[in-house]
């Protein structure tokens, strides 16, 4: 458990300004995301459209708090658990031997592989300090 | 334990926050969608492995490479205002009926890249579903359409369709 107070801080700026940036390029297409999605061959026509219109402001308000500071472990848990839906679905879709752009960031994506599951690791890694570090005491 | 329960309840708030929050900036799109658009936009790569969405500058590098047929999926009157040069006409709701069976085989064994209005029309990926289902095996879809390729101030040409 990390204790050290800016080293929490950079945390939550670095794994933040990511979401937020993550968040912004698919909401600026949400169109071409909802392909993206669609591409995983999950859910269907609807269930991409709405997760592609919804994911991404998820994606910017989770990031958003978490580097304002403003409910800091609940935006971490969002965050996090938003990482670890992320690793399972690039693992599966590794196992399916599909080849589909991970739609991570953008024009940024690359394809959904191992690359992509140790980067969500890295952040993930991040995420859970934020959520598990030690509570400050109030006096 | 009251702590777990107010992280929770804070999550979830972020996650009401983005629904409404996307609702609100999306709110044209959205009302397409409840209006039954965006019903078979999106393609399954498994069903359309030959179809590719493709930038402004994918687009006009293959442009400029000359190989590749571009296909207008507007209708005439647009296409007639100004469209890609060399780019045929096939408006996506006449598509079947446009392109004679001899040019369709010769076209077969071309990569195509297909393009509408820009912005969220939807009538390139159609075309582009139907192409692939006449046959075709490489389609690209630039997904910015006209609207991005004039902003970027390429060549344009204007009048009716040309061979």
């Amino acid at each position: 458990m990390i204790k050290n107070k800016t080293l929490l801080v950079l945390f939550r700026l670095v794994l933040g300004g990511l979401f937020v940036y993550a968040g912004v390029v698919k909401a600026l297409d949400p169109l071409d995301f909802a392909q993206n999605i669609r591409n995983y061959d999950i859910v269907g026509q609807s269930l991409s459209f709405i997760a592609a219109v919804v994911l991404p402001w998820l994606e910017i308000l989770a990031g958003l708090a978490l580097a304002a500071g403003v409910w800091k472990r609940a935006s971490a848990l969002v965050i996090s658990g938003l990482l670890v839906f992320f690793i399972v679905l690039t693992l599966v879709t590794i196992v399916r031997g599909l080849d589909v752009d991970c739609g991570c960031f953008g024009a940024f994506g690359r394809e959904a592989g191992l690359g992509v599951i140790l980067e969500d690791l890295g952040m993930l890694y991040l995420g859970l300090c934020i959520l598990l570090a030690p509570k400050k005491r109030s006096r | 334990m009251s702590d777990a329960r107010r992280i929770i309840r804070q999550a979830l708030t972020i996650g009401v926050l983005s629904v409404l929050v996307a609702a609100a900036v999306h709110f044209p799109l959205v009302n397409r969608f409840v209006r039954g658009e965006f019903r078979e936009t999106f393609f399954s790569r498994a069903d359309y492995p030959g179809i590719r969405l493709i930038t402004l500058q994918e687009a006009e590098d293959l442009w400029a490479a000359g190989e590749t047929v571009f296909f207008d999926a507007r209708g005439a009157g647009p296409y007639g205002e100004g469209h890609v040069p060399r780019a045929r006409n096939l408006p996506e709701a006449e598509s079947r009926q446009m392109l004679p069976a001899d040019v369709l085989k010769l076209l077969r064994e071309r990569a195509l890249v297909v393009y509408c209005e820009g912005g969220d029309c939807q009538s390139s990926l159609l075309l582009a579903k139907r192409l692939h289902d006449e046959g075709f095996k490489d389609i690209r879809v630039m997904t910015g359409g006209w609207e991005e390729w004039k902003k970027a101030g390429l060549p344009e040409d204007r009048g009716d369709d040309q061979e």
